[in-house]
């Protein structure tokens, strides 16, 4: 067994290159069930890179994705294409919101749920029952997130011209129709003003507990990360320096050193 | 007494539109508002039509360009010809045959889409479309080179002779068929993939759509309409030439889904009549007019794409905000 009990996703001497550069070191971290996780970092320490491998869209060079899966069995990631990575459970947000600008709100969320449909496309282009059932149960479903996230108001908008903070929240809502357990945010707050940034840190932490499931974010707004992670861990160059509470990780050398620069002592 | 409320469905908008179509025959008959070949015309615009279906999920759904729908359409054309009147075979057999051997060549092009994208895409799908149509020349014992290749109104289940009338209603059903199917599957879970897919392809991938999959789906779907409207075609106007499967066709098509909206069903049939049946029609009445069907083709892309980048099929609903807004202007100034 490569996982502990509450152990939901290890992270094994990971290692990517591009080119000469060495994006992510040897980095390990584990991330256990229901928790709320932080990877933080300067600029190009490497953080978006790790998002990349663990739901492969970059191939690490070396090291081990162990992941609980859905059926509670413990698998390799790295073994996975991108497609098949969210049937295990693992669902990413991205930097720069990836929506269908043409669609309305509530079918960018059905996107979601892409994988769970079990009918092909004969019976969908006929709408035989079946098909016409299976659509109506994930439309329900998809207007029970949307209403849980407070934005059902606005399921038959496009997503075309809505607010920036309506459509972090629409991605978050789709991401939630596949059931993960690790859903994992790049920047959440990138783009939101003060309150709305407030009003994401009680969203993933209701969020977590209504959708039981581990949350991994990346972050640049120290107060959010802070404020919301049980865990922080703490990188720069590709490489891991530090882990811990928020408090530990505030008061650690080494991170202040990677975020504010060595003092210079006068001989 | 009981009001009866019936929930207007899609699909009845289908069949109404379907009606309306095949009601244009029967004008022809009954006024001499209409004249005869006024309905090969109108034939004519809806096989273009149904072929445009298909290269609108491509494009508009899926953002896969092709410029290859002429050449499958004109070997859908030749095979159905060759099978029903130098082989003998019943036209539902060589309807089968005629659609699945280019909607497997289909199928190859959508895997070569895997490996190259736009402007690329569009360069290869006419390389595959100029070969088609190079092999039309050149394999006379089924095309009959040059000289064109003549074919029969179709004959049903061996024993109902369809005449020109008829074969128009047969076609008017396979449109209305196919909006309601690429309706259907546009608004499903299938839909909402290509849609994925031509947002985002990364997105996409990690929603679970798995690209390969989709996009040969989307090719197929494209080869299957085209080559229906093939074999439509050559039993409709009962002749096929090489010329007929070049460039300009596939960029008519183009034309076609741009000028009447893309993701538009409606749009796709609205955008085949400015296309083919006005120049026909109308245009070719006027001495100095007749030649400049082309030129009317460009300007109207250049202003749909400047003004109503959606299509003209929205046109409806600017027309009905406006007379909303003067309406309510009259009323208040009533006031």
């Amino acid at each position: 067994m490569m996982l502990e009990n509450n152990e939901l996703l290890k992270i094994e001497a990971l290692s990517i290159q591009f080119g000469g550069l060495k994006a992510v070191d040897q980095l390990s971290f584990t991330i256990h069930e229901k928790e709320i996780f932080g990877l933080i970092g300067p600029n190009g320490a490497g953080k978006t890179t790790v998002f990349n491998c663990i739901t492969q869209f970059y191939k690490p060079n070396h090291g081990n994705i162990y992941f609980r899966n859905i059926k509670d069995e413990v698998i390799n990631l790295v073994d996975l294409k991108v497609h098949q990575v969210i049937r295990q459970g693992v669902v990413r947000t991205f930097q720069n919101v990836e929506l269908i600008r043409e669609l309305s709100i509530l079918d960018n969320v059905l996107i979601g749920a892409h994988i769970d449909y079990k009918t092909g496309v004969i019976s969908q282009a006929l709408r035989l029952p079946k098909a016409v059932k299976e659509e109506a149960i994930y439309k329900a479903k998809a207007e029970e997130i949307l209403k849980k996230l407070g934005i059902y108001e606005r399921k038959d908008m496009l997503v075309f011209g809505q607010p920036y903070g309506i459509l972090k929240k629409v991605e978050l809502a789709r991401t939630f129709m596949s059931d993960p357990k690790l859903v994992i945010l790049d920047e959440p707050a990138a783009g939101l003003n003060d309150v709305e940034t407030l009003q994401l840190a009680k969203t993933i932490r209701q969020i977590r507990d209504d959708f039981n499931c581990s949350v991994l974010l990346v972050e640049h707004d120290m107060r959010l990360v802070m404020d919301v992670c049980d865990t922080i861990c703490a990188i720069n160059f590709g490489k891991f320096l530090a882990q811990g509470t928020a408090k530990d990780i505030q008061k650690n050398p080494l991170v202040q050193e990677a975020y504010l620069g060595k003092e210079e002592h006068d001989e | 007494m009981k009001k009866i409320k019936i929930a207007f469905k899609p699909w009845m908008g289908f069949v109404l539109f379907g009606i309306a179509l095949a009601l244009i025959p029967l004008l022809a008959e009954y006024t001499t508002f209409v004249k005869s070949s006024t309905i090969i015309t109108i034939g004519g615009t809806v096989i273009f039509a149904i072929a445009a279906l298909g290269l609108n999920i491509l494009l508009g759904y899926s953002g896969l360009i092709s410029l290859g729908t002429a050449g499958f359409m004109g070997l859908a054309a030749y095979l159905s010809a060759y099978m029903t009147v130098d082989l003998g075979l019943p036209f539902e057999v060589s309807l089968i045959v005629a659609v699945l051997v280019p909607t497997l060549i289909g199928v190859l092009v959508g895997l070569i889409s895997l490996k190259i994208e736009g402007m690329y895409l569009a360069i290869a799908t006419l390389a595959v479309s100029e070969i088609l149509r190079k092999t039309f020349e050149e394999f006379e014992f089924i095309t009959n080179g040059f000289s064109g290749k003549s074919a029969r109104f179709p004959q049903l289940l061996g024993f109902i002779q369809l005449d020109r009338a008829s074969t128009y209603y047969l076609i008017v059903v396979v449109l209305v068929i196919a909006m309601l199917l690429t309706y259907n599957m546009m608004n499903g879970q299938v839909g909402r993939a290509f849609n994925a897919m031509r947002g985002s392809e990364s997105a996409a991938s990690a929603m679970g759509v798995y690209s390969l999959k989709y996009r040969l789906i989307a090719f197929a779907l494209a080869t299957i309409l085209a080559s229906l409207a093939g074999v439509m075609y050559v039993h409709f106007i009962r002749f096929a030439y090489p010329s007929t499967w070049n460039l300009k066709l596939s960029l008519d098509f183009l034309a076609m889904i741009v000028i009447g909206g893309l993701r538009s069903i409606y749009g796709t049939v609205l955008g085949a009549f400015i296309v083919f049946a006005i120049p026909d029609l109308f245009l070719k009445q006027i001495p100095f007019f007749n030649q400049l069907s082309y030129v009317l083709n460009g300007v109207l892309i250049i202003e749909v794409i400047m003004f109503y980048p959606s299509g003209l099929i929205n046109i409806g609903f600017d027309i009905k905000r406006l007379w909303l807004k003067l309406r309510k202007g009259i009323h208040d100034a009533g006031k």
